[in-house]
Parts: C-alpha cells; structure tokens; sequence
C-alpha cells in the first residue's frame, strides 16, 4: 500500500474533462439544451475550486488564527444566506435567526470536538477545523432550511388549530408546540436515517477522501464515527434555535398568531 | 314580539347603575400592514358599542364586513390599531389574555377538533386550567348541546358537520366562560344541523342567562337570538336603515312562505 497522493498534472485534469465533453455530446445528440451550462459549470468548477485552494493554501502557510476565523464567518455567511434563500415563503427576520442558529450550532459543536473529541492543537490548526466546520456548517444550514420551510408550511395548513389551542387558553408557545414538533422532526430524520445507513449504501465522502489520502482505513472509519456523532448534535441544536426563533416571530406577547404572515 | 322590538339600528343597552357592561367597546379599528404585494387593509374602523350582561349582541353583514375580526377583537385574538375594548370595566391589555380568553370563549365558524374521542376534544386545556372535568360534567355539558353521553367515546373524526359545532360549544362551556362568541355557527350547517344549533344557542341563553356575541348573515338566527343588531358594512358599523330592510326582507320573505 502506497502512503501519500499521486499529485494530479494539468494534463490530468484535461483529460478528467474529456469525461464533460462526453456529455456535451450527449446533449448535442439528444437536444438535451444542456451544453451552455455544462461549459459554465465546468468552467465555475474549475475557477471557485482553484480560489478556494488558493485561500486555504494561503491560511494553511499563514496558520494565524485570525485568518482561520475570518474563512469560518465567510462560510457561515454563505451558509446563512443559502439556508434562508432555500425558503419558499419569506420569513420575518429570517437573516439573523439563520446566522444565528448557524453560528451557535457550529460553535458549540466545533468547540466539543476539537477541543474535547480530537484535541487539536493548537485549536485553529487550519488542516483540522476547516474540514470539520465546512461539514457542520454544510449539514446544520439544510436541517435549518429544512425545519423553516417544514414549519412554515404548517403554519400555513394549521393555523386554525393554533388559534384553537390559544382560544382554549393556551399560551402562544404551548399553541405552536405540536407544529414546532413535526418541523423539527421533518429536520432531523435524514441525519438519523444517516446513522442507520452509513457505509453501506455509501461510503461518506470524508472517509473516502481520507482514504485516497492514504489514511487506514481504521483511522478513517474512527474520524467518521466522530463526524456522524457530530453532524447529530449540530443538525439538533441548528434546527431547534431555528424553529424557536422563527416560531416567535409568529406570535406575539399577548399569545396572538400573526395571521397575515401565515 | 320582544325580540323583534330590540332589533333596531341601536347598538347600545341601557346601562344598569353600578355595573360595568360586560364589553364597552371604544372607536375600535383594525388595519393590517401592507405586505407582500398586498395592499394595507383597513378591517374595522371606529366601531363602539355596549353590552351589558346576559344580553345577546348580533353582528350581521356581508361577508368580509369584519363581523369575525371584530369577534376575534373581543378575545383578543386579533390587537386592534386603535380604539379600547373593555371587559367588565377594565382594558383587556391589562388582562392575561390566557385568562380573557377563558372567560369570553370563542367557537369559529368552521369547527376544530383534534384526533381522539370527543373525551379527549373535551378534556383539551392548559394545565393551569381549573373547573370540573368530571366525567358526570361532560355528560352534562353534552346533554346541555343536545349530545348524548355516548358521543364521548365517539371518534372526533366521525362526527357530522353539526355534531362537530355542538362539540365545540360544549368544549367552549366547559371552561366555564362568561361570554360565548359564535362566528357564524350556522353558516356550514344543512338547516337541520343548523336549527340544532340555534336551539342550543337559544337554551344556553336561557339557562344561563349567558352573554351572547354572535356573527351571522342568517336574519333567521338574528330574530330568534333577540337583543340587539349590529350592521357592518366594509369594517363600520352602519346604522341607516339597511338593517331594518334586511329584517324586513327577512320578514316579508317569510311571510311569503307561509
């Protein structure tokens, strides 16, 4: 077994793009209409992938932590925006209960592994928490997209049940409680159908990666039980302040649901 | 003939001395924002009114006149722009609107009820609720909507469209309210369900001398309910003669027929 990577040649990935030509053929012969963007997507491939490398290569040389901090809130703002662009309805301060449902759930879950599960030091080691952070990041901004649009929609279909639970005299929060319930259900059952199936429908991308990078593959089952634990953990906690600060901007103080936003 | 007497264009009883009305309502008006691509919209404006206990108020006019914001006013369901509601002489912002809302108990139009038996529709409170939730009261309440005791282990959803608004009144009058405000309780009911639901209506003001608020664009239940009338038209409260024409052609209808 060789240890280390066969370093790919420019000439390698032109030959990697012969595999897009094959399908631009392929949408020239069957009128699929699809080569204009097949050219833009391989070309945004290309260009976002080499400026990605080229900053994390710049952190990695760097190794300050305030460059490494500096990535994590560019990706928890991008992060943001594509978990509140992923709503079909708009949500009433959907920016900052996105961010900060973001920014909490990574935080948290970010700190307990690399400071208590891995014990990376020193902590900002770019090799470590860039990964780690771009796959909570990645998992906590679709369980938040996924429990805003789940809740919204129930909203939307249950409003008369909410204002019977506050006509009976219920406060606003025990109201909405059963909504809020399925929308955090709707937001975690593909992580948890992710822990019954791992590695055997599919080996998680991670894992493979650490594999071609010549890791055993008993180290990298190890780092991806860590993972899977994880990504539980930031997909729960993501959702839940989601759900609960979206939820308050439904209701009012005096226990009201505002109708015209639902 | 007494009912007939009161359904005029007044809005107002005459006060008792020494007591506060039950609802003193002041230039009430309801807008909501503009959003979305919708326009702002004005739902109530300026509309005042008294009502003292155990009378029963009837809120008529075309649909989207803001009979039902105006209801959901009172339990404050909805928070007026302008304008005061007082409840017993005291600003309802000063109340817990929990507790409001037990004492004035709302059943909307269409009917609501949660998967289970109608025990477990029943039973459905707050955990800081009080009262008696016997199972000797149910049976009560039930009989008092002309249900009888076995419709308790009946499945809500098997229920009729008029067993289920029964359903919700009695759930309504198990909290025992002070008030009970009926959005259109007739509008979705055949006439049978709906003439059930009226005697109901009419039996619970007897019995318990309830104060009654009801919606409807059915002059039929504005007759037999008595009390006053309240005409709205697009949020305001009219009070030329429109009403009197639509009891009167209520009445000549039913002349006509018979």
């Amino acid at each position: 077994m060789s240890s280390g990577v066969i370093d790919l040649s420019v000439w390698q990935l032109g030959l990697a793009l012969l595999l897009v030509a094959a399908v631009v053929a392929v949408s020239l012969r069957q009128a699929l209409g699809l080569e204009r963007d097949l050219a833009l997507g391989a070309v945004r491939t290309v260009v976002q992938l080499y400026g990605v490398g080229l900053i994390l290569a710049a952190v990695f040389a760097a190794a300050r932590w305030y460059w490494v901090v500096l990535i994590l809130v560019a990706m928890t703002a991008v992060a943001t925006h594509a978990a509140v662009s992923r709503l079909t309805r708009p949500l009433p301060r959907g920016y900052p209960i996105a961010a900060a449902a973001l920014t909490v759930s990574t935080v948290a879950t970010l700190a307990y592994v690399i400071f208590v599960v891995v014990q990376v030091r020193p902590w900002y080691d770019p090799q470590y928490i860039i990964p780690i952070a771009g796959m909570i990041l990645g998992n906590s901004m679709t369980s938040a997209a996924l429990a805003g649009e789940r809740l919204q929609g129930e909203l939307h279909a249950r409003a008369a049940e909410v204002e019977t639970r506050l006509v009976l005299g219920f406060s606003g929060r025990e109201a909405v409680q059963p909504l809020v319930r399925s929308a955090l259900r709707a937001a975690m059952i593909p992580t948890v159908n992710g822990l019954m199936t791992v590695g055997l429908v599919q080996l998680p991308g991670m894992m493979t990666g650490q594999i071609l990078a010549g890791s055993s593959p008993l180290v990298a089952i190890r780092y991806q039980i860590v993972v899977m634990f994880m990504l539980a953990a930031a997909t729960a906690v993501g959702a839940l302040i989601f759900v609960r600060l979206a939820v308050h901007g439904y209701l009012t103080p005096a226990h009201q649901l505002r109708r015209y936003l639902v | 003939m007494h009912a007939e007497s009161e359904t005029g264009s007044r809005t107002s009883n005459s006060p008792k001395a020494g007591a506060d009305p039950v609802f003193a309502v002041e230039r009430l008006s309801l807008a909501y924002p503009a959003r979305r691509g919708q326009p702002a919209a004005q739902i109530l404006r300026d509309v005042s009114f008294r009502l003292e206990r155990g009378r029963a108020l009837t809120l008529v006019g075309p649909s989207g006149s803001g009979k039902s914001s105006l209801l959901r006013c009172l339990n404050r369901l909805e928070e007026p722009t302008a304008g005061t509601v007082r409840f017993e002489g005291r600003d309802i912002r000063s109340l817990d609107p929990r507790r409001l809302r037990r004492e004035v108990a709302l059943v909307t139009q269409a009917p609501v009820l949660f998967e289970g038996t109608v025990r477990d529709n029943l039973l459905l409170r707050p955990a800081d609720a009080t009262g008696d939730f016997s199972e000797a009261r149910l049976a009560r309440t039930l009989a008092e909507v002309g249900l009888d005791e076995q419709t308790l282990d009946r499945d809500a959803g098997t229920l009729s469209g008029g067993e289920k608004q029964r359903v919700t009144i009695a759930r309504a009058l198990l909290g025992d309210p002070r008030v009970l405000l009926l959005d259109e309780p007739t509008s979705a009911l055949d006439p049978p369900n709906a003439a059930l639901v009226v005697e109901t209506v009419l039996r619970l003001r007897e019995a318990r001398g309830m104060t009654i608020v009801a919606s409807t664009h059915q002059p039929e239940l504005v007759r037999r309910l008595g009390g006053d009338a309240m005409f709205l038209v697009k949020g305001e409260v009219r009070t030329d003669q429109r009403l009197d024409a639509f009891l009167a052609g209520e009445r000549a209808a039913e002349g006509l027929a018979t």
